[in-house]
């Protein structure tokens, strides 16, 4: 019986499902924002001006007065707001989840041989990004929020990761996010877990001999086109075919550089092998500046992550140095770049939350980078970087309409990001609940619910952290335990976002309700469906 | 001939430009000068001119302006060369596999591993620092100058000798680290001279295969689908070993595998620089000397380990006197702040006199790394790398004061002491604000 009422809310999941599906094809109306600051970025501010966005482009924009206004345009007030170019975060791990890496121990005794091993196994090079997407609607609202609206995802694990795909966060189905796919090849001087190379120096050789084994595959069947006759086929080898158009066609390879001496083992690479790289990571690039200005056709993707590299000399002498490290020296890495005169983009690469790039982005400017170039290296540079700025990276007539509209300067600590166009696609920003109060009891703990609906009732588990008056934690179903996520407790009223994840698709659905010391009553809502939520508290210490 | 002429320009600009950035100005006044390989000078000064010493004697002229360190009664020596470590790396060795001449310790250089100051704290100037044992074919070595505050790349000594790790026994065989779940071959020591022959051979068949290919090419009718063979970078490793432009440093502490690695040598021609370790090498002082093969040890330390069971502390001083070129190193970041002390046994054991005992930690290694022409003595023309000691280095109480490289001090103990002082006293200050804070409130 029971199974039969999880069918129907499967059935019932699927049909929403379907739905969302079908309303996000890309109808997308033509918008006049008015009265707003507009920051070009390549070109001089506009007080008071107009955009306006049709079929998800830019059509014009420019002073109040000298741009008229489309019939057919929805009209977004938008005074005392200003419009930027969305941003770009050129080097991302927050939109990629990764199956959990196992680890490996073998319970077994293992024989090396005496022959070389097959080290090509254990490296992905051809994994794509793109096929490992599943976007999820928190996700996309984290990046809106702070007003990134392009970014490059990659695969983060191994010494060749795999490669990345350009994404416009215009909702969350991967296919019509996709501006370009593969972009690049990624690669991390790590080592290989319990096989070659097992150590760094490994890492180097073992980076060697696969480009110049890819230059040698594609010579012998470069010449076994040519003439066949009297040559020995040669061999598919997946590996070198998924290295061939970056190491012998110049498509760009990211050195993720961890040091500084990383940088230095990439630059020696990419001069050794003439690829064509970006550095990315870099976040002692500061140090080693006069080099990056040698090498100034390198583009530098410097990261926002400020934790200090653990072959730093700041990180083994002492805690005093180390917390000063974090908090003042290596956020000063990107300011120290640009008073080199050295051009960067700043990425979020190595950040675990979202929240941390504005805050990074801010601290960076504290230590001395101008807004402005903050700004640039969010948006035209990165664009420039990765051949997009005939269509992205700045406000301009025909470009891309990625554009967001905030309530004060960007970066500045007070203002907020109100509304972001991707692909000329409106998001609104989720605002928190107005008359915040402080909460009127602590729900806390374990909670044993019940969810009715037309379909039957179904029984969960929750588990709530309060932290002031900001509820989170999980809900355990039948179908796997869910996220509760910006859940707020005013007074008595009780309001979560429940991420949930049914066949494989993640979407959010939404509680509000009352709650006691003892009790909480609602309803979630899910566009036009809605279910009762009756929870009871369970005593602690039962099970 | 035009062609020549050029390259004659761009070398010598070459050489012109590197002096410009090379070095630093410095005269050392009224120090006891310990030359190692050219007799004492009493009450000398030394003047050195971007880097290079262009001058040894008594009253020594000084350049207008030019930085001046007194060394009334302090010592000064050649900078101490250690001829086998492993710092400023990250990781040691590659041990997934049994045979990886192709990987390099000049790609994992780290210039900010403390161990270089703990280095240049006991007058150490010049580092072979090396890949691990674990292998019987290791990877390449690196001499680096201990240049604490620069970069990897102006540490790095170009002049030296390309070395290649080899290990025999105990450690390549993995009998005292048994990794957990793997067992690598080869698990003992006839499987450690076997893989070491095979791989030769195979690097011969890999040279053979590129001799005909280019003969093939260079050929007036050369075949039309003439194939490029695949460069593979462990066998040009190897095959620089057979084409002498590298020198094999094995480590190895029982005689007889240390003559049947000889034999090796021969069988294959290549050249052995040094023994590492050889704890046995008292036993084939004779051989060691006829081949010209040097051994990098310990003074007194063995019997850590079956294989060193054997060792004496007379072995330096007896391989010495019997034409061995011996040097002692470190293989530690903590003996490494100590190697004139080890020095200095060897004249309690086996009688070595003061001046041959020096040699040990500053010329014989220097030898060994080939890099005679630039180090390992005070000498007009090679590199002003000096230690300065309170006390004949040799002494049981002497402690290095200063530590210069190319003219440049990169280690003065009273400043150091003087900055910890300082340290210690502003940490005591800020404490003590904390306290009356916490007070107040």
């Amino acid at each position: 019986m029971k199974t039969k009422k999880n069918r129907l809310f499967i059935c019932l999941f699927a049909v929403i499902l379907l739905f969302t599906a079908t309303s996000s094809a890309r109808v997308t109306p033509t918008y006049a924002i008015v009265n707003c600051k507009i920051i070009p970025v390549t070109g001089s501010p506009i007080d008071k001006g107009i955009i306006i966005i049709r079929d998800g482009l830019i059509e014009s924009l420019g002073p109040q007065g000298k741009i008229s206004i489309p019939e057919d345009a929805e009209i977004i007030k938008a005074e005392g707001l200003f419009a930027y170019p969305g941003l770009i975060d050129a080097h991302t791990n927050l939109f990629l989840e990764l199956p959990k890496e196992e680890t490996r121990r073998p319970e077994t005794m293992r024989t090396v041989s005496a022959e070389p091993q097959q080290k090509e196994k254990a490296q992905h090079p051809d994994l794509m990004a793109l096929k490992l997407l599943k976007p999820k609607k928190t996700a996309v609202a984290d990046l809106h929020k702070i007003g990134i609206t392009t970014v490059l995802v990659a695969p983060e694990r191994g010494i060749y990761a795999g490669q990345s795909v350009l994404l416009n966060i215009n909702g969350e189905i991967a296919e019509p996010m996709v501006i370009k796919s593969p972009v690049a090849l990624h690669v991390n001087f790590t080592t290989a877990s319990g096989t070659y190379p097992s150590s760094l120096m490994g890492t180097m050789a073992f980076l060697r001999q696969s480009f110049l084994d890819t230059e040698y595959y594609s010579s012998y069947k470069s010449q076994f086109s040519k003439s066949a006759r009297g040559l020995k086929r040669p061999e598919y080898n997946p590996f070198l075919e998924a290295l061939l158009p970056y190491v012998v066609k110049k498509s760009p390879i990211f050195f993720n550089c961890a040091n500084l001496e990383d940088i230095k083992r990439a630059l020696g690479l990419i001069k050794e092998f003439k690829l064509n790289a970006f550095l990315t990571g870099a976040n002692e690039a500061w140090r080693v500046a006069d080099l990056l200005i040698k090498n100034a056709n390198v583009p530098l993707l410097v990261s926002l992550d400020f934790k200090p590299p653990m072959t730093s000399i700041y990180v083994n002498q002492g805690e005093e140095l180390k917390k000063k490290a974090e908090e003042e020296i290596y956020p000063a890495n990107a300011a120290n770049l640009h008073k080199k005169g050295l051009t960067f983009a700043l990425t979020s690469q190595g950040l675990k939350k979202p929240d941390d790039i504005l805050k990074n982005v801010q601290k960076a400017i504290k230590t001395g980078l101008p807004k402005e170039e903050a700004l640039k290296s969010m948006t035209i540079i990165p664009a420039k970087f990765l051949g997009v700025s005939s269509f992205l990276g700045s406000l301009e007539p025909g470009k891309i309409a990625n554009i967001i509209l905030t309530s004060g300067e960007i970066f500045d600590e007070k203002a907020k990001v109100e509304r972001v166009f991707v692909d000329g696609i409106s998001f609104e920003i989720k605002k928190p609940p107005k008359g915040e109060k402080p909460s009127a009891v602590n729900i806390a703990g374990r909670w044993s619910a019940t969810v009715s609906s037309a379909m039957g009732e179904w029984e969960s588990t929750m588990e709530l952290e309060q932290d002031g008056n900001q509820i989170s934690g999980n809900i355990s179903t039948r179908m796997g335990r869910w996220e509760i996520r910006d859940g707020i407790l005013s007074g008595n009223e009780l309001a979560l976002s429940i991420s949930a994840t049914i066949m494989g698709e993640t979407m959010d659905v939404a509680f509000s309700g009352t709650a006691e010391k003892d009790s909480i009553e609602g309803t979630i809502t899910f566009m036009e469906w809605s279910m009762e939520l009756k929870a009871k508290r369970i005593p602690d210490g039962k099970f | 001939m035009q062609r020549k002429n050029i390259g004659i320009i761009l070398v010598v600009s070459l050489v012109v430009f590197s002096s410009f950035s090379f070095g630093q100005d410095l005269l050392i006044k009224n120090g006891t000068i310990l030359t190692v390989t050219k007799g004492t000078i009493p009450n000398g000064d030394i003047l050195i001119i971007k880097g290079i010493i262009k001058q040894i004697g008594e009253n020594i002229e000084a350049p207008k302006g030019i930085k001046i360190i007194d060394a009334s009664g302090k010592y000064v020596i050649p900078g101490i060369i250690d001829s086998h470590t492993h710092i400023a790396l990250t990781g040691t060795n590659e041990s997934a596999e049994a045979i990886t001449a192709e990987v390099k310790m000049r790609d994992v250089l780290n210039a900010e591993d403390r161990s270089i100051y703990t280095a240049i704290s006991g007058g150490v100037t010049m580092v072979h620092t090396m890949h691990g044992s674990g292998n019987p074919i290791g990877g390449e070595n690196i001499v680096i100058k201990t240049k604490w505050g620069k970069t990897s790349e102006e540490m790095i000594v170009h002049s030296a000798y390309r070395t290649l790790k080899f290990a025999l026994g105990e450690n390549p065989k993995r009998a005292n680290s048994p990794a957990v779940g793997t067992l690598r071959y080869p698990q003992s020591r006839m499987g450690v001279n076997a893989i070491i022959r095979r791989e030769f051979l195979k690097a011969k068949n890999y040279m053979e295969q590129w001799d005909r290919y280019l003969k093939a090419k260079k050929s007036k009718k050369p075949p039309k689908n003439l194939i490029l063979p695949r460069k593979d970078l462990r066998m040009e490793q190897l095959a620089d070993m057979l084409r002498g432009k590298m020198v094999a440093r094995c480590h190895s502490y029982r005689a007889d595998e240390t003559l049947e690695f000889i034999k090796l040598s021969k069988e294959f021609d290549f050249k052995i620089a040094c023994f590492e370790h050889a704890s046995e090498a008292f036993k084939i002082a004779k051989e060691l000397a006829e081949e010209k093969i040097g051994i990098s040890v310990f003074l007194d330390n063995w019997a850590y380990k079956v294989e060193a069971s054997e060792g004496i502390a007379y072995s330096a001083a007896y391989c010495t006197k019997n034409g061995v070129l011996v040097s002692i190193n470190s293989d530690s970041n903590e003996r490494i702040r100590r190697l004139f002390n080890d020095a200095a046994k060897a004249m309690k054991y086996g009688g070595l006199s003061e001046e041959e005992a020096l040699k040990l930690v500053t010329i014989n290694p220097a030898i060994q790394l080939g890099v005679e022409k630039i180090a390992g003595s005070l000498e007009v023309g090679k590199h002003g790398d000096i230690a300065i000691f309170n006390e004949h280095p040799l002494s049981a109480y002497t402690l290095c004061e200063k530590t210069i490289i190319e003219g440049e001090v990169y280690f003065d103990r009273a400043q150091y002491l003087k900055e910890r002082e300082e340290m210690e006293k502003k940490k005591k200050e800020e404490e003590k604000k904390k306290v009356k804070k916490g007070g107040t409130k």
